[in-house]
C-alpha cells in the first residue's frame, strides 16, 4: 500500500476551495491564530478565524475531524477563560501554558488536515504556477510527492526482507538494523530517481517555455468570501493600533 | 527516418559494459525494427542514442552521429527530441513524474507550453485510441504494473511523435497485458509511427517486426527477416542466447515424477488486506506436494503474492499451513520459509557477499559459507559488495543465504522478468539443484519458459483462490500452454 502525502485523485466531496485560498488560510492563521500577531485587538476575530476550520472540515464531509476539532479547542478555550482565574502559582503557569498552546495551535493543525485532505497534487502545482512560483520550487515540490510514496514502498519490501532474515531488535545484529535499512533503501533511491529524472526529460521537462497546466482553477463565491475575509483581518490587524492609539485622524 | 552513421559510444570508466561500437544502421519511416542479443550487449544503448537520453543524459565517448529526418540528436536538446520520439521504459515503477493519471498524459505537453484547449483535445484523442476510458482519473499508485504500461504508451504519443522507441517494455507484464501491449504496437504501426524495440521476450512480436537485429558485444552482427528468423534451428537460437519467437514447439523439460509422499496442507487460507475489503485470497482448504517445485500462475492480482507473502509469515492472520503434518504459525513459517524477492537488492544488506551468507547462518562459520558460495558459482566474489552484483548473482546470492539458514520452503517471486534467455537458464538450473536438495520451491511467474524449463507442479490461481493444480505431465503442460494463450 502506498502512503500519499497528498491526494492524487479527486473526491467528489462537498463544497471545493480553490488551492490558492488554502494557502492563504493557512497562512492567515498562522499568522494570527499561532502567531499571535496583532494582540489583544484581535480577540474577537481570532475567534472567527478559529472557527473557519471546523466550518471547511463539516463543508468537505470530514465530520468527525470537525466534531474533533470543536470538542478539543472549546475544552481549551473554556479552562482558559473559566478555570484559569482561579488558579495560583505553579498550577496556574502549567495550565496556563498548555491551554495557550494548543488554542494556538490546534486551528493551524485543523486547516491544514483540511487542506491535505482536499488538495490533489495537480491543484497545488497548477495553483503554486498561477501564484508564480518558479519553476525551481514547483518541479522538486510535484518529484517529492510522487518520489516519497514509492520510497515508503521501498521500505516496506526492504523490512519484509529483514524480518524473513531474522533481523530484528532482539534478533540477530540490532545494532545493525539501521544500517541494514538505509543501505539498500539508498540504492533504490538513487536507481529510482535516476529512471525518473529520465523519464521525464524525454517528455520534455525543462523546456524553456512557460509551462502551462490543464488542471482549471476558478475562484468560486465561496473562495471570494474567504479571501475578502482575510483581506479585512489583515486590514484590520494593522489600522486597529492606529486607531486606537488616536488615530491619524485629528 | 533513423541514420546512425558508424555510431560508437561507451559510458565512462567505470562501467565497462552496454557500449557500442561502429554501427551503421537505416531505420525506414515506417519501420518496425526489434533488436535483441543478451543482457549488456548495448541494444538499450541503441534506443537511449535514439530518443537522446545518450549523450545528453547518459554521458561518455560519442563519436558518429545519429540523424533523426537529417536533425542531429546531438545537437537537438533533449525537449525538441521530445516531440519526435516518444520513449517507454522497462520499469512501470519509475517512468511517471505525476501522482493521477490525468496530469500524467498531460505532461509532456504542459512542458512544451502547449495551450490548455490543445491539450485536453489531445488527450481525448488518445483516450479514446487507446480505450483506456476506465484508467483516466486514477491515482498512479493504485494501478497494475500492465495498466501502468499502457499510461505510458499513450502518454509517449500525446505529442504524436513520429519515432516510438521501447526498452524492454514487457518485462513486469502478465499475458493479458502484454496482449494489450502488442495491440498498441499494432496501433502505432497502422498510424506508420517507425518504431524501435529491444526485447528479450520476442513471440510478442512475432506479427509485427519488419526486421530483425542481433546485437552482440556492442555491434549489430546480424539483420534478419522476420522469416528468416523463424527458420533459425532451435540449437542455433539458444547458441545466439535468445528467447523463441514464436512459443508453439514449447515443452516441459523434464519428464514428472512424484518425488514424495509428503503434503503441505492449507486451511481456511484466507487474507485481507484490510478490514471489511474484499478479501485477496480466499483458499478454504487446499493439499500441495512438498519436494516440488511448484509454478503458481496467473494474472494480475489473482492472489499469488498474498499467497507467497501468507506462507513465508509476512502477514500474521492467514489461516492454518501444516507441512508434513506440522502446523506452523507465522512465526514459525518466518523461520521456515524464504522469499527471494522480484527485486533482490531489497534483500541484500551485508558489505560482501561472504558477509551476506554469514548473516543467515546460526553459528557462523566460513568454510560452510565458501562451500555454498562454490555451488552457486559466486566463490570469485565472495568479497565483493552484493548490491555491485548483476542481477542474476545477486539472485544467486539471497537463493545461497536462504540455503544456509536451512529453509525448507522458498517462494521466487517473477525470478525471470526481464531475463534474456542465458540467464533465465541459469535461474532454471538453481531451480533445478534446490529441489534435488529435496526443498519445496514456489515460483511465482508470468514466464511459460521458465514453468516449462524448471518446473514440475502447477497452481493456477485467480480470484485470489487456486482454481487448479495438477503436476507438470503431458496434459498439465497442455493446460499451462492454454493458461497462457499458446497455440500448438
Amino acid at each position: 500500500m502506498a502512503r500519499e502525502i497528498l491526494l492524487s485523485k479527486k473526491t467528489e466531496q462537498g463544497l471545493r476551495l480553490d488551492p490558492r485560498t488554502k494557502l492563504l488560510l493557512i497562512f492567515i492563521i498562522s499568522i494570527f491564530v499561532m502567531g499571535g500577531t496583532g494582540g489583544e485587538a484581535m480577540g474577537l476575530i481570532r475567534l472567527v478565524l478559529c472557527t473557519v476550520p471546523a466550518i471547511l472540515l463539516l463543508t468537505s464531509k470530514q465530520c468527525a475531524k470537525a466534531v474533533g476539532y470543536i470538542a478539543m479547542f472549546s475544552a481549551f478555550y473554556a479552562v482558559q477563560i473559566y478555570v484559569l482565574p482561579h488558579l495560583t502559582g505553579i498550577l496556574n503557569f502549567l495550565v496556563l501554558f498548555t491551554t495557550g498552546f494548543f488554542c494556538r495551535i490546534l486551528p493551524s493543525v485543523a486547516i491544514a488536515a483540511y487542506a491535505v485532505k482536499t488538495t490533489t497534487v495537480s491543484e497545488l502545482i497548477s495553483g503554486m504556477e498561477r501564484i508564480h512560483m518558479p519553476k525551481e520550487v514547483t518541479i522538486p515540490l510535484t518529484v517529492m510527492f510522487r518520489f516519497f510514496p514509492t520510497v515508503f514502498q521501498e521500505s516496506e519490501a526492504i523490512s519484509d526482507a529483514m524480518k524473513m532474515r531474522g533481523i530484528k531488535l532482539g534478533g540477530k545484529k540490532p545494532s545493525k538494523i539501521l544500517e541494514y535499512k538505509l543501505i539498500p533503501m539508498i540504492t533504490c533511491s538513487v536507481k529510482i530517481g535516476e529512471e525518473l529524472s529520465a523519464a521525464a526529460i524525454t517528455r520534455g521537462l525543462g523546456a524553456p517555455v512557460k509551462r502551462t497546466n490543464i488542471c482549471q482553477l476558478k475562484f468560486s463565491f465561496a473562495d471570494v468570501v474567504l479571501i475578502l475575509f482575510c483581506c479585512f483581518v489583515v486590514v484590520w490587524a494593522i489600522a486597529s493600533p492606529i486607531i486606537s492609539a488616536g488615530g491619524i485622524l485629528p | 527516418m533513423i541514420d546512425f552513421q558508424n555510431v560508437s559510444f561507451s559510458y565512462g570508466e567505470e562501467s565497462s559494459g552496454g557500449g557500442i561500437r561502429n554501427v551503421n544502421l537505416t531505420i525506414n519511416t515506417g519501420e518496425f525494427v526489434l533488436l535483441t542479443g543478451e543482457s549488456g550487449c548495448g541494444k538499450t544503448t541503441i534506443t537511449r542514442l535514439v530518443n537522446g537520453l545518450v549523450p545528453h543524459y547518459y554521458e561518455g565517448n560519442l563519436e558518429g552521429d545519429v540523424l533523426l529526418d537529417g536533425k542531429s540528436v546531438s545537437d537537438t536538446p533533449l525537449y525538441d527530441l521530445a516531440a519526435m520520439v516518444g520513449s517507454v521504459f522497462q520499469n512501470p515503477k519509475s517512468q511517471f513524474f505525476n501522482v493521477d493519471t490525468d496530469s500524467e498524459l498531460a505532461f509532456a505537453c504542459e512542458n512544451l507550453g502547449y495551450p490548455q484547449e490543445d491539450i485536453l483535445k489531445r488527450i481525448d484523442r488518445t483516450v479514446s485510441d487507446y480505450h483506456i476510458e476506465d484508467l483516466m482519473g486514477r491515482s498512479v499508485f493504485a494501478l497494475s504494473g500492465g495498466e501502468k504500461q499502457k499510461i505510458a504508451c499513450a502518454s509517449s504519443s500525446v505529442l504524436l511523435p513520429g519515432i516510438m522507441v521501447l526498452d524492454e517494455p514487457s518485462s513486469n507484464l502478465d499475458m493479458a497485458a502484454i496482449d494489450d501491449l502488442r495491440q498498441v504496437l499494432s496501433l502505432w504501426k497502422k498510424q506508420g509511427k517507425t518504431i524501435l524495440i529491444a526485447e528479450h521476450r520476442l513471440y510478442y512480436l512475432h506479427d509485427l517486426a519488419d526486421r530483425v537485429l542481433y546485437v552482440k558485444d556492442g555491434e549489430i552482427e546480424r539483420e534478419y527477416t522476420p522469416a528468416e528468423f523463424d527458420s533459425l534451428s532451435d540449437s542455433t537460437r539458444k547458441e545466439m542466447g535468445l528467447r523463441p519467437f514464436s512459443l508453439s514447439k514449447l515443452k516441459p523439460a523434464n519428464q514428472y515424477q512424484a518425488h514424495t509422499a509428503k503434503l503441505m496442507e492449507f486451511q481456511n487460507f484466507c487474507f485481507a488486506y484490510k478490514k471489511r475489503e474484499p478479501e485477496s485470497l480466499h483458499i478454504p482448504s487446499a493439499e500441495l506436494p512438498v519436494g516440488e517445485t511448484i509454478a503458481i500462475i496467473g494474472l494480475n492480482g489473482a492472489g499469488k503474492s498474498t499467497l507467497a507473502r501468507c506462507i513465508c509469515g509476512l502477514e500474521k492472520k492467514c489461516g492454518l499451513l501444516q507441512v508434513d503434518g506440522k502446523t506452523l504459525d507465522w512465526k514459525a513459517r518466518l523461520k521456515h520459509c524464504y522469499m527471494v524477492m522480484q527485486d533482490t537488492s531489497h534483500q541484500l544488506f551485508t558489505e560482501s557477499v561472504t558477509d551476506e551468507v554469514l548473516l543467515s547462518m546460526d553459528n557462523e562459520d566460513e568454510t560452510v559459507a565458501d562451500e555454498i558460495l562454490k555451488q552457486f558459482d559466486l566463490l570469485e566474489y565472495k568479497d565483493r559488495h552484493p548490491l555491485s552484483l548483476s542481477g542474476g548473482q545477486k539472485q544467486r546470492v539471497a537463493i545461497a543465504s536462504a540455503i544456509v539458514s536451512n529453509r525448507e520452503i522458498i517462494v521466487f517471486d517473477e525470478p525471470t522478468s526481464g531475463l534474456d534467455l542465458k540467464h533465465m537458464r541459469e535461474v532454471a538450473r538453481s531451480l533445478k539443484s534446490l529441489a534435488d536438495q529435496g526443498k519445496t520451491l514456489l515460483v511465482i511467474t508470468h514466464d511459460p519458459e521458465l514453468v516449462m524449463a524448471g518446473c514440475s507442479y502447477v497452481v493456477h490461481m485467480e480470484k485470489g483462490q487456486i482454481k487448479e493444480s495438477y503436476p507438470l505431465d503431458v496434459s498439465g503442460s497442455k493446460k499451462v500452454l492454454d493458461f497462457f494463450r499458446i497455440r500448438q
